[in-house]
């Protein structure tokens, strides 16, 4: 049956030769829920970008310890105010600049050390690929908020900079999967051809060849990679061991709360809704992009 | 076909269509036909002429998009099978009709033993304990000539041959002693020595249990073996329809001409192979007029102008060709207009 | 079967033994002295200092150190925390079985409930529950683990107080309960973490089993089901589940990492008395050597899961069971 409806498939037009990015482009505009993701994620990336314009109050400003602290949710300050009388609506949207920050550059950071990791050993090939791999499997073998943990607590009192490097060099496993994968395939495609290849046109060709395959996995795992680092720094931050006070990051603040939690509930419940939020719709893009990305090869 | 006996199978007007984004696909296009008690009939075609579609809308297995259109009727046991309720269709499946494939490598499950996906088919449809259906399936594994029946019953799929794994879903549409088997393409898969013993099988098999079978196939050798009645479709439609002897030494329409012709034949030396040139039209855009007129070598402004309606050419012979009212016209073949039109040939 | 079991552990131990390279590298790397939270503290014993100094033999040069750590961990011995006064390996000991206990249920839960919602989405796909389903997974899935302990926290304990606030046991009155309350007591405090990281879990198996369903249901002996006259439903839950929970097995193996990071944080907020809490607890007073000691606890763990559920995938599927 499967065999019988694909006879009979519209014969359409062969599809003009257009780039990744519009291709992920015009799907996500095509369906509704992306659709909306992307007004959604928009928003919460713009309110970041422009967070010293919209935050009512400095995040960091602490205007009368006594009497506005602990406050809960009202008109003046809709998201509360913390335990150092700092409004939680103006550090959320400052967390949201930080946070997305942190989490595009860690991404940044993963997606070289991914790519570069694959791709030299896909074409060195042999031995070397084979130990690389198995370093892969040892750093795969562990979780990545223990090995994150690991190194945050022999580094005490780190700037971000170095945070956004560690988490950065603990994401790029899975990408270099896939980048091996292509580079292997192409490797064999290549010696194919082997008789016009020239030996330093070699790896012009691979050049040539391997980008453009490896777009579409890249732009679906940077966009998945931001959304687990904004968990993960969340998390970190939680745990006391990510984002340094008093700056402010969503995780920052649920841990500024954490020990009222039930008295302070404002505190953990909206920084949480942003991250979700932020995941949500990070996913939601992710996953149509792999779907457009999937469907043309 | 008697008119005496009612036959078991009535189809008229059958219509399925695929409606998908492309356009209105009309595998079937207006085909009917009859299948009597205890026939072989075969249809033949090209892929893509709607044969497998035919037979899939017969046990109501058309998915969507795909629809069997209103105004179609399938009657079978005076029942219409198109306007039959969900568990009316199920009771009929596997039980009164049923049908193997081409493909006997994908259409075992691979998670189960053989003899487990044969006694299934009792226990759903009557109303046996275990035992008595796992028995019932290993009488039914040996009689479709699978050597140590019992033990082979307790194998998976993945430890049977090509030709073994196509007995057992013998095994299994015959199960119920069915009224209708329908094979489509029951041997095109496998190779050709076995393809000699799965036929007979089945020949053999049909006598002993007095089942009908509706033999789907584009082999004019398994046409001539097995069946005494024969359709050849095209395009959605039914072109030409007679008994098997009088198909062969009377071939009517074009297109069974050029299927004839089509045949090797071991003994003949040929350079090379005859084919109809061009192709078969898309199904989301049947020319008007006769569907064939493109790749016939005998087509006229006719052809262009009127669909040809089934002719009446012989006894219990029709023929979809204009050539039935001007025969005179076929001592006079011109180059099919694909090849004049330098569309590529086939 | 024997000799791909004894070849997975074969590369299991080559993988323990580079992150056990990794961790040293990660102790050693570090600015200053690892240890220099604990070195320079007045108010660590004397004891525990020279007890570190003679572990880790660290006023001798790095190689040699290298295979003292080595040596060590080959016997099971992971070094000394000083927040607990205890060995490494005896500190997690204790808690590893309560952490154990957690992913366990939550993993078959998770995975009970997961498949359900699939069997339920794919029974109506492209309906408005299909879609309701798939976004409250999207949901669940997307939220951080602490967070949805914290208001599994407020909801079920402050607000509605219907479980305990944490713990393992009741502190007080535990002691002087009878066999059968006690049992009781135990399932209490358990019920509430454990249903959390099941719930965090089971969108993930949620997802994959749709889609592996859905990968399934075009194949041709779905259509031979469909001949057979099955309904719907049954095709679904007896041909189509059957195959579609092969890969599933592989996530049994993939969501190990997962549910142990997950258990860390349901035991911080729930205060459950496992490996995680313990290994959070000495971020706060950087004991390092538990933490260094966590991290290759876990990664044991990660990988024995993995080799489990591939022994379990070649079991399931008769196709390689044979061979």
């Amino acid at each position: 049956m499967s065999g019988q409806t694909r006879d009979f498939a519209p014969i359409s037009s062969p599809r003009p030769r257009e780039s990744p990015l519009a291709l992920g482009v015009r799907r996500i505009l095509r369906a509704r829920s992306s659709r909306a993701a992307l007004v959604v994620l928009g928003i919460i990336v713009l309110a970041g970008a422009l967070a010293p314009l919209i935050a009512p109050y400095d995040p960091a400003a602490q205007p009368d310890i006594v009497a506005l602290k602990d406050l809960p949710p009202s008109l003046a300050h809709p998201f509360g105010t913390d335990p150092y009388s700092r409004d939680v609506l103006s550090r959320v949207i400052y967390g949201a600049r930080l946070s997305l920050l942190i989490g595009v550059l860690a991404t940044l950071v993963s997606l070289t050390l991914g790519v570069a990791y694959g791709a030299i050993a896909g074409y060195a090939g042999g031995l070397v690929d084979a130990l690389m791999m198995r370093v892969l499997d040892a750093f795969l073998s562990i979780p990545r908020l223990l090995l994150l943990i690991g190194v945050l607590v022999a580094w005490p009192r780190l700037s971000i900079a170095a945070l956004v490097l560690f988490l950065g060099f603990t994401g790029w496993f899975g990408l270099s999967r896939i980048v091996r994968g292509q580079v292997l395939a192409l490797k064999h495609a290549e010696f194919i051809t082997a008789a016009r290849a020239l030996g330093a046109s070699r790896r012009r060709i691979l050049w040539r060849h391997l980008l453009p395959n490896l777009v579409s996995p890249i732009v679906v795992a940077a966009t998945l990679g931001v959304a687990h680092v904004v968990v993960l720094e969340a998390g970190l931050s939680y745990l006391g061991i990510g984002v340094p006070q008093p700056q402010a990051s969503w995780g920052n603040i649920i841990q500024d709360g954490a020990d009222q939690v039930a008295a302070l509930w404002w505190m953990s419940l909206f920084p949480g809704l942003f991250i979700v939020f932020t995941v949500m719709t990070l996913n939601i893009l992710g996953e149509a992009l792999r779907d457009a990305y999937e469907r043309r090869s | 076909m008697t008119a005496t006996t009612p036959p078991l199978v009535s189809i008229r007007d059958l219509r399925t269509w695929f409606h998908t984004e492309g356009g209105v696909a009309r595998a079937v296009d207006g085909v009917s036909f009859d299948i009597g008690a205890g026939e072989t009939v075969g249809i033949v075609g090209e892929s893509g002429c709607g044969k497998s579609v035919t037979a899939l809308s017969i046990l109501r297995l058309i998915q969507p998009p795909g629809r069997i259109e209103p105004g179609s009727r399938i009657e079978f046991e005076g029942r219409d099978i198109v306007t039959l309720g969900d568990e009316e269709i199920r009771d009929i499946r596997g039980n009164r009709i049923s049908m193997i494939f081409q493909e006997p490598m994908s259409a075992l499950n691979p998670v189960f033993t053989v003899g487990d996906q044969v006694a299934e088919v009792a226990r759903v449809h009557a109303d046996m304990s275990r035992k008595e259906a796992w028995n019932r399936a290993v009488e039914m594994l040996a009689l479709t000539g699978i050597p140590d029946a019992e033990t082979r019953a307790r194998q998976y799929p993945h430890q049977l041959s090509g030709g073994m794994r196509q007995r057992v879903l013998i095994a299994m549409a015959l199960m119920m002693k069915p009224a209708l088997v329908i094979a489509d393409e029951p041997t095109t898969a496998l190779d050709v020595t076995i393809q000699a013993q799965i036929l007979e099988l089945l020949v053999e098999l049909q006598k002993r249990i007095g089942t009908s079978i509706l033999m789907i196939t584009h082999d004019l050798g398994v046409i001539a073996e097995t069946t005494s009645r024969v359709i050849v479709m095209y395009a959605g439609e039914v072109v030409e329809q007679a008994d098997v002897d009088e198909l062969f030494a009377k071939p009517h329409h074009p297109y069974t001409e050029g299927l004839m012709h089509s045949m090797p034949h071991i003994g003949h030396d040929q350079e090379r192979l005859n084919v109809i040139p061009g192709t078969v039209p898309a199904p989301t855009d049947w020319p008007a007029g006769c569907r064939f007129r493109e790749r016939c070598p005998y087509s006229w402004d006719l052809c262009e102008r009127e669909h040809p309606p089934l002719y009446q050419v012989g006894v219990a012979h029709v023929s979809r060709c204009h050539l039935a009212i001007e025969p005179e016209r076929r001592n006079h073949p011109h180059p099919p207009l694909v090849v004049e039109e330098g569309v590529a040939a086939a | 079967m024997l000799r791909y079991l004894a070849r997975r552990l074969g590369q299991a131990a080559v993988i323990v033994a580079i992150v056990a390279t990794i961790t040293f590298a990660l102790i050693h790397l570090a600015p200053g002295d690892p240890f220099s939270a604990v070195m320079d503290n007045p108010n660590v014993s004397e004891r525990v200092r020279a007890t570190l100094r003679a572990q880790y033999g660290l006023d001798r040069p790095l190689p040699e150190q290298f295979v003292r750590y080595v040596n060590q961990l080959a016997h099971g011995e992971m070094g000394w925390s000083f927040s607990h006064d205890r060995p490494v390996q005896a500190v997690l000991a204790t808690a590893l079985p309560n952490t154990l206990l957690l992913m366990a249920i939550a993993l078959v839960g998770s995975f009970g409930l997961g498949i359900l919602i699939a069997l339920i989405q794919v029974a109506r796909r492209g309906s408005t529950t299909d879609h309701t389903l798939s976004a409250i997974s999207l949901f669940f899935f997307s939220m951080p683990d602490f967070w949805l302990a914290i208001l599994a926290l407020l909801a079920f304990t402050y607000w509605v107080p219907l479980f305990p606030v944490g713990g393992a046991v009741d502190p007080v009155m535990h002691e002087y309960m009878g066999l059968g309350a006690r049992i009781v007591d135990r399932l209490w405090h358990l019920a509430l973490p454990a249903l959390t990281l099941t719930v965090l879990a089971a969108p993930t198996v949620a997802r994959f089993q749709r889609a592996a369903l859905l990968d399934v249901l075009p194949a041709d002996y779905i259509r031979t089901a469909r001949l057979k006259g099955l309904t719907e439903r049954e095709i679904l839950r007896r041909h189509a589940l059957r195959n579609a929970l092969l890969p599933i097995i592989s996530l049994v193996g993939l969501s190990f990492p997962a549910l142990l990071t997950g258990a860390f944080f349901i035991e911080k907020i729930f205060a459950w008395p496992g490996m995680g809490l313990a290994i959070v607890n000495a971020i706060g007073t950087r004991d390092y050597p538990l933490v260094v000691g966590g991290v290759i606890l876990g990664s044991i763990m990660v990988t024995l899961g993995s080799i489990l559920a591939d022994l379990l995938y070649v079991w399931a599927d008769p196709r390689l069971r044979a061979n």
